[in-house]
């Protein structure tokens, strides 16, 4: 009973750092249709930047992740613009040909700066684990787990409260009318791809001090966010959330109980599974974006 | 009148200059080097090749092998077995090297031993664990680091010392992980200790809680662990949370306590390290002089210190190679394969020799490193207390 | 004029053993050549059908085990293996395409990544049969009789002759009434449904033929290379796969052929070209560029030119 209790205190801590992966692109792949296989770059990004700021410029915590956000932000916004913008009208494998082409050059480029050594990347709390009875947990994940809900909840009030969401959320269920009605397209395209990279870059920054920071991070985290989205349905912020939080219970279950080799193959099983019963992912509701 | 001696004395310096053999006037020996230089284990192979480059140094500070100069030529296999194979394809047959060393993974060399026989070249294997790469009757094959079964043989008479009866394993899903998991839970059954759980992990995951989870239910004193300096980090530091509370001894020498106390801090204290290179104390290494030298020249070049633990494989490789070269007088592949049986060398883990290993008619060479036991007591390495002595 | 040129170039491949014989080109053409029949596969869901699999990978590494577990476990010979590889990848492809092709678009491509995530993590557990990540070292050569074909000159026309044989699969697909109705569907599948087209019929059987053409790849590696683990169904091989058709062309027959060859010896050449350091990132950024100037791919890109020649 203490390990299964352990287990899921383990899943939902890890599937809020799942969840954190999926908005992002879920936004960018539900809103954009844009397979974007650099997102797990632009994570790997977030954790260097923070890195950068603590250990080299030795500032606050809460700023290194501010500026680990900006800098995804910058970097997605410059992607789009330089390199997606002038091949939208091709067709979705080209822009994947591209994505595929940044991922390589960001993750070489990182090994070239940064070198293979992993970073550890310095944070205030304190290391002693929390003991809740007979389970236990870092401070540290707790309030990655806290903040991530935070950033869920300010995206969520950004796509469904703001003009700028409303204006995202127009562009991407008819473009034309939007146009029409005055929207700048080419803009909500920059905003929404900077959107979803900084947030992506966002959960670089907090989940680097939970593990390490190395080059190929970004690869593993990637896939699980792809799974995450397919759960939730794409575009779908709240399905994602709950999408990335089933996903770490099942994975945590089924390491646990069936075999630790198998972990994996839980997220594929899951997409699977879920794709061919439910194709709009299991969360789907009557209004879904785009 | 000085004019007339300005001529004279040219042709006399010119002379000179012509005639004095010049040191590296000949074609240079060259050595082709195998390692991952990108991709997940980019770090280790790396540090390889920096031992690797020591070396090449020093011999050429020497005067080289025979007057000529060692050059090395260095692949990344990626951290792929199909590019190790391509990689030492294009290394015998466009670069034309006479040896060479390598693959560090398990699997990137086994996928390249088969361009060794096709072409005829010795390859020095320098990291890879698994058994088979000396067993497969593949006579180019010399290996300088020790099998998973050699490694436990290592531990074996410290298993009671240790205080080891209920043991459990986690380790990486690959080769090297679950050889070594096969090899120590052989090794301690045979000395009456019971094995508990067997757990692995993916070369790339970072959540280890769940395995945790498991092994902390099992009731055992002891977890091997086998993997990478930064999943052990992350294991330990996972454990630390989830209060395991039981010994951890890593295994494959491949982990560098001291990056390990970097980044686990208390997490990583009271663990044991099976470790073929001690940077910490390189006088009790057998040739206590060349392990000193070796540490002192590492931190000169401002490679990281933890990076010791790996690197000197790339010297003891690149310095084998180059003693057979000198015994067979010539860098040609078949002399340099049959002069590494008769090598002997210090290199800075120990001594080098090569015993016969495999099918006979076939043999490949494996020598027979030494094995050390480390421990982190009080956020510093030390040797454990039923070592320690002087 | 193209008969000519297609003339000399048949002579060519032909010949070449003779006038390349440098092992290491020889080398190259061969890992080229069986990527060229992987990237034709792909071909014919991705150009064709418009269908993006991503997991191909997965149908590469069954036929490589399937070929490579035959001749090791059992002793067959390497013909059989390889037939019998072909067919069981046919099979899985069947399977796969059954269920997978319910599914459109980007579901489609998700669907196919997470099947190929299982097999590969299957590969890696299922130690009693894969031997898993010790993998399965020394698989045989073929013998044609008293010859064995391992010599690179020889293994040379047997992937000359996987390769025309895919070629020619693939053309007659094509210029059949069944090409017909791929095209129908990857142009418009509701107005190809309308008329009667049966999409999933014609999708599976695409699904069949690529699953089995990339099954003959995985055979002709594992008899090459001769080690098999499970690194065959690394993403980076799919990636390959797909960067391969893309920039080659997709929805051409020679297109893949010309990506396969670019991007095989675009790496090694980069290899002789620059140090360790720069060849991955290298790679990247040359990927961008071809994809930013050659969108189309570099076959539909020569034909353009030269219709804009014409007068």
């Amino acid at each position: 009973m203490e390990q299964l209790l352990q287990h899921l205190l383990n899943g939902l801590v890890l599937g809020g750092t799942y969840a954190l992966l999926g908005i992002g692109l879920t936004l960018i792949f539900g809103l954009m249709n844009l397979v974007n296989f650099a997102h797990g770059e632009f994570y790997t990004l977030g954790a260097y930047a923070a890195f950068a700021a603590l250990a080299l410029a030795g500032v606050n915590f809460f700023v290194a992740v501010l500026a680990a956000i900006a800098a995804g932000a910058a970097l997605g916004a410059l992607c789009e613009r330089v390199l997606l913008r002038p091949l939208r009208a091709e067709s979705i494998d080209t822009t994947m040909l591209v994505m595929i082409g940044v991922w390589i050059a960001m993750q070489n480029g990182e090994l070239l700066v940064w070198g293979g050594v992993a970073k550890s990347i310095p944070h205030p709390f304190p290391t002693a684990p929390l003991v809740l009875g007979p389970v236990s947990i870092a401070p540290l994940r707790v309030f990655v787990f806290v903040l991530a809900a935070g950033l869920i909840a300010a995206s969520y009030l950004l796509i469904h409260r703001t003009k700028l969401g409303r204006a995202m959320r127009a562009t991407f269920q008819d473009r034309d009318t939007a146009a029409l009605m005055g929207v700048r397209i080419g803009r909500i395209h920059t905003a929404t791809f900077a959107f979803g990279s900084g947030l992506a870059a966002a959960a670089g920054a907090l989940l680097g001090p939970v593990f390490l920071a190395y080059p190929s991070m970004g690869d593993l985290a990637a896939l699980k966010a792809f799974c995450v989205v397919i759960l939730g349905g794409l575009g779908n912020l709240p399905g994602a959330t709950l999408g990335g939080l089933l996903l770490g219970v099942a994975e945590e279950l089924g390491a646990g109980y069936v075999s630790s080799g198998y972990r994996d193959a839980v997220g594929f099983v899951i997409i699977i599974l879920v794709l061919l019963l439910r194709p709009s992912g299991l969360f789907a509701r009557q209004e879904r974006i785009g | 009148m000085l004019k007339r001696w300005v001529p004279v004395v040219l042709v006399v310096l010119l002379a000179g200059a012509l005639l004095t053999p010049a040191a590296f006037a000949q074609a240079p020996v060259k050595i082709g080097v195998i390692q991952p230089l990108s991709g997940p284990v980019a770090a280790s192979g790396n540090y390889v090749r920096m031992g690797a480059e020591i070396a090449r140094d020093w011999i050429n500070a020497r005067g080289g092998i025979g007057g000529r100069k060692v050059e090395l030529v260095i692949e990344d296999n990626k951290s792929d077995p199909k590019e190790a194979a391509s990689a030492a394809e294009k290394l015998i047959a466009r670069d034309r090297v006479p040896a060479i060393m390598g693959a560090w993974g398990s699997s990137m060399t086994l996928a390249a031993m088969p361009k060794l026989e096709e072409y005829g070249v010795p390859m020095v294997v320098e990291t890879s664990s698994a058994a088979s790469i000396t067993k497969r009757g593949n006579p180019w094959i010399f290996r300088i680091s020790p099998p998973s079964e050699m490694e436990a043989l290592g531990l074996e008479r410290y298993v009671d010392k240790l205080g080891v009866k209920r043991a459990d394993f986690l380790a990486v899903n690959t080769d090297w992980g679950r050889g070594a998991v096969g090899a120590f839970g052989d090794m301690l059954k045979k000395k009456g200790a019971s094995v508990g759980a067997a757990e692995f992990m993916d070369q790339a995951a970072t959540d280890m809680n769940a395995q945790i989870t498991k092994i902390k239910a099992t009731g055992g004193d002891t977890l091997f662990l086998t993997t990478a300096v930064e999943q052990i980090t992350l294991v330990m530091k996972q454990a630390q949370e989830q209060r395991l509370g039981r010994k951890i001894i890593t295994t494959g020498g491949s982990s560098s306590p001291t990056q390990l106390i970097k980044q686990a801090g208390a997490a990583a204290e009271g663990s044991y390290h099976l470790l073929f290179f001690m940077p910490w104390f390189p006088e009790a290494m057998p040739d206590g002089k060349l392990a000193k030298a070796f540490v002192d020249e590492w931190a000169k070049r401002g490679h990281p210190f933890e990076g010791l633990t790996e690197g000197f494989r790339g010297h003891d490789g690149i310095a084998t190679i180059a003693e057979a070269i000198k015994v067979a007088g010539k860098d040609e592949p078949k002399a340099i394969r049959d002069a590494l049986w008769k090598v002997r060398l210090m290199g800075v883990n120990g001594p080098i020799k090569f015993d016969k290993d495999g099918p006979a008619g076939k043999e490949s060479g494996q020598s027979k490193p030494s094995i050390f036991v480390v421990q982190i007591k009080d956020g510093k390495v030390a040797l454990p207390d039923f070592l320690a002595k002087k | 004029m193209m008969g000519l040129a297609r003339g000399l170039g048949a002579l060519l491949a032909l010949t070449l053993p003779f006038w390349l014989a440098d092992p290491y080109f020889l080398h190259v053409v061969i890992m080229a050549g069986i990527f060229g029949v992987l990237a034709l596969s792909l071909n014919l869901l991705l150009g064709y059908t418009g269908q993006l699999s991503l997991g191909h990978a997965a149908f590469f590494g069954i036929g490589a085990y399937t070929s490579a577990l035959l001749t090791l476990r059992l002793d067959w010979s390497v013909w059989p293996a390889l037939a019998c590889a072909v067919a069981f990848t046919a099979l899985t492809g069947w399977l796969i395409g059954r269920l997978a092709l319910k599914l459109r678009g980007a579901y489609f491509v998700l669907v196919t990544i997470s099947f190929a995530g299982v097999i590969s993590l299957v590969s890696v557990n299922w130690m009693e049969l894969t031997n898993g990540p010790l993998g399965l070292p020394g698989v045989p050569a073929p013998e044609l009789g008293p010859w064995s074909l391992r010599a690179k000159s020889a293994y040379y026309y047997l992937v000359l002759a996987g390769v025309t044989l895919s070629y020619l699969v693939c053309a007659r697909l094509v210029g059949s009434r069944i090409g017909r109705a791929f095209l129908a569907l990857r142009e418009n599948e509701p107005l190809a449904e309308s008329v009667g087209v049966d999409v999933t019929h014609y999708l599976v059987l695409a699904a069949v033929v690529s699953a089995g053409m990339a099954g003959l790849a995985g055979s002709l590696y594992a008899h090459y290379t001769r080690f098999v683990s499970p690194e065959v169904f690394l993403f980076t091989y799919t990636v390959t796969m797909v960067v391969m058709v893309v920039a080659g062309g997709k929805g051409t027959l020679a297109g893949p052929l010309v990506g396969a060859l670019l991007f095989t010896a675009l790496p090694e050449a980069l290899r002789l070209a620059t140090s360790w350091q720069w060849q991955m990132l290298a790679y990247g950024v040359l990927l961008v560029l071809l994809v930013f100037f050659l969108p189309r791919g570099i076959v539909p890109a020569l034909a353009a030119w030269r219709e804009r020649r014409a007068p």
